[in-house]
């Protein structure tokens, strides 16, 4: 038997991976540059089709591959090629300005892991055996943490490009949940799920570009005409 | 067959429009799919009676009495909307609201847009009610917003853009709740029937077997499911949404919005409400739906009192009405879920009008505020004027009209279940309500003649307009028995649980 066969090594690798994954949506809560935060945002996707290439590898379920597959095609080749030319076509300043300053965000972002954790507490069984919450353990708190910091990211951010990358985000984190729990949704779901991210971030692509257009910024704090 | 049949039929009709060059095919595209959607309802509504509940593509689609009457309602929208929008778009044309510069081809091309994206939502509507699977149920929800958001931006107008902006985010983040929710419920359905089934998350199984599911992740799953769905259907404080998309979207797509989204959005909320009760009992479930119920009522009291535009009303007025069909809900027994369902209906059927009042009323005063309107408007529209009292008195709940009936319902289900404080805040709320409407209303419509030229309102409005009301009014003394028997096994779908 080969090491990598070892369901035990698959396992390390999976939190390894999802360790990464949550690194990483740190740093897009640090980063002050829109282009590289959609490269963050690529890569963080790679991983998360890694992680489910690897799931679906270890427990025989052919199903997953093809979502890792949708995963690859959408949220690591498209979406982000996409953004980047809606970048370049608008032509905006790159910085991204955040509400709260960086050091201050990402202390919150810690917070928002910690209590990822804890609510991921609840679902841990482990005398019920092999059942797949056993084996999310730590990927089903880092989902949570993706989910809790992508909420924190839409309301921190002001550009309405950067508010999509964080919805897109928060997204991941609800994929991990998905394949964490309970080694995906039934396909048709999940290629239904993955229909409408692509059509909605073109509708939001074609939005921000209207937006742009009629407010010359991209700064959602000017859309305050509608009160009451 | 008749399950599939409705969606391409929708589906058909969509594309078709996009092909469509000259308005008046486009036009009867729209009517005709929406006449042949309503006798289709109508069919599955009877045959459901008949004969139990359907299935339909390997079981992926399943049609029971809760799924016929959402159906019906949404069709029965989709129609008298259809049948306003002709008039509403050739006096938009006629009135120069689209830019004067755009030309000919232009004007084709926004009415396009309009025509191919409705049949799209209406479509997705359909298969929300029609989906067995809760994640096929979640996509259909989703794409509801998405075939909608360009129906809002119709205008282009910096003030749509807003709105439109608002009502993808808001609801992008209020689905996304809503996905963790269904995640959560398979996975808590999973510990009982594995993961590996493809009818793992079909609600014909699951229901048969909720007594087993894991409670706490069900707990936590109905509380995602509460906020997502609860946005889709802005419930308070999730809200704030609709105000801005019911008064920048052109009016039959607000009316739609309105009148028939709401039923979805309530409707998949409602689903997932049966599943947790038989979980966790009532209780729980009911608790929560008390407290957003009543806080959608509770907001929408000081917006309705000293509201300025007639549009923004309206979507209060929306708000109220979901918070009373939450507290419906709430408050079960045998006569909650019943007093939910047949003011889901009287709602459905009143509340386009109402809307079709307001669109009139912009159409001819060229603005939605009521500070600019001088009042008097019975002189200078007759049949649109006499009709927006009346609609505001049914929409209000006064008697005779149904409202008031299915209100009376709730309230009886309330004093039965033994809520008392939110009987009283419920009743005090209504009171609030109607007062303050009715105020808003008789001040623009009634009044000395303020001089205005009178107002023509085409065949075709005229036609939806006074169709509706003599639904609305024959409704008030009489419920077809066929109809009342369809909401009366929807609620037993429901109360079966508790």
């Amino acid at each position: 038997m080969y090491f990598y066969q070892d369901p035990q090594f698959g396992e390390r690798m999976i939190t390894l991976m999802a360790a990464f994954v949550l690194v990483l949506q740190i740093a897009m809560v640090g980063q002050r540059w829109l282009v590289t935060n959609i490269r963050v945002f690529a890569a963080q996707s790679f991983l998360l089709a890694c992680i489910a290439n690897t799931i679906a590898y270890y427990n025989h379920a052919p199903h997953i591959y093809i979502a890792a597959a949708l995963t690859f095609l959408v949220k690591v080749v498209f979406v982000p090629i996409l953004m980047e030319r809606l970048v370049a076509k608008i032509d905006i300043r790159q910085e991204i300005e955040p509400l709260i300053n960086v050091p201050v965000s990402i202390l919150i972002a810690g917070g928002l892991t910690m209590v990822g954790y804890v609510v991921a507490e609840s679902f841990y069984h482990p005398k019920e055996g092999i059942s797949p919450g056993t084996l999310g353990h730590n990927t089903l708190a880092v989902a949570i943490s993706l989910f809790l910091i992508g909420f924190f990211m839409m309301i921190n951010r002001r550009k309405a490009l950067t508010q999509v990358l964080a919805l897109l985000s928060l997204e991941n984190g609800l994929f991990l949940a998905a394949i964490s729990l309970t080694y995906g949704m039934p396909l048709v779901v999940e290629i239904g799920v993955f229909f409408d991210l692509l059509v909605a971030t073109m509708v939001m692509g074609i939005l921000v570009y209207r937006i742009r257009e009629t407010f010359d910024s991209m700064d959602v704090s000017q859309l305050r005409r509608l009160r009451g | 067959m008749l399950l599939l049949s409705l969606l391409v039929v929708t589906l058909l009709a969509a594309g078709a429009a996009l092909a469509a060059r000259r308005r008046s095919t486009m036009e009867g595209i729209n009517l005709g799919a929406a006449v042949l959607t309503l006798m289709l309802a109508v069919t599955l509504a009877a045959s459901v009676l008949r004969s139990g509940p359907a299935r339909a593509a390997g079981g992926l689609l399943f049609a029971d009495a809760l799924s016929a009457l959402v159906v019906l309602l949404v069709s029965f929208v989709y129609l008298a909307c259809a049948v306003y929008a002709i008039g509403y778009f050739r006096d938009d044309e006629k009135s120069g609201v689209f830019d004067q510069a755009s030309g000919e081809s232009a004007i084709a091309g926004k009415l396009r847009k309009y025509y191919s994206l409705t049949p799209l939502f209406v479509c997705s509507m359909l298969l929300v009610a029609l989906a067995n699977n809760l994640g096929i149920m979640w996509v259909a929800l989703e794409g509801t917003t998405l075939a909608s958001v360009f129906l809002v931006t119709f205008y282009a107008r910096p003030t749509s853009l807003e709105a439109a902006w608002k009502y993808a985010i808001i609801g992008g983040v209020g689905l996304s709740m809503g996905l963790f929710g269904t995640i959560l419920t398979y996975y808590s359905a999973s510990l009982v029937m594995g993961t590996e089934t493809l009818g793992g998350l079909n609600w014909s199984e699951l229901v048969t077997k909720a007594g087993q599911f894991d409670r706490t992740t069900m707990r936590l799953a109905f509380i995602f499911i509460l906020m997502g769905y609860g946005t889709k259907a802005g419930i308070a404080p999730m809200h704030t949404w609709k105000p801005d998309v019911y008064s920048e979207a052109p009016v039959p797509v607000a009316a739609m919005l309105a009148a028939a989204l709401l039923n979805c959005a309530l409707y998949g909320l409602l689903r997932f409400f049966i599943l947790t009760s038989r979980c966790l009992g009532p209780e729980f479930a009911s608790n929560l739906l008390i407290v957003f119920g009543l806080l959608s009522m509770g907001v929408a009291v000081p917006f309705i009192l000293v509201q300025r535009s007639f549009r923004r009303l309206l979507a209060y007025s929306s708000i109220d009405h979901g918070g009373i069909m939450v507290l419906g809900l709430a408050f079960g027994g045998p006569l909650g879920a019943l007093g939910m369902l047949l003011h889901m209906t009287f709602h459905s059927v009143t509340k386009p009008l109402l809307f079709f009042c307001a669109g009139n009323v912009q159409q001819h005063l060229k603005t939605d505020q009521f500070r600019r309107a001088k009042g008097g408007l019975i002189h200078a529209m007759p049949i649109t004027g006499a009709l927006f009292l009346m609609t505001t008195l049914a929409v209000t709940g006064s008697p005779p009209f149904s409202l008031f009936q299915s209100e009376f319902t709730i309230l009886r289900a309330g004093f039965e279940g033994r809520y008392y404080l939110p009987v009283v805040l419920f009743v005090g709320f209504l009171v609030t309500i109607f007062a303050g409407f009715l105020v808003h209303i008789a001040r623009l419509v009634l009044g000395p003649d303020p001089g205005t030229p009178p107002a023509e309102t085409c065949a075709w409005k005229k036609c939806s307009l006074v169709g509706l009301a003599v639904v609305i009014v024959v409704l008030g003394f009489w419920l077809p028995a066929p109809l009342y028997a369809l909401v009366q096994s929807a609620a037993r779908i429901v109360r079966e649980v508790q």
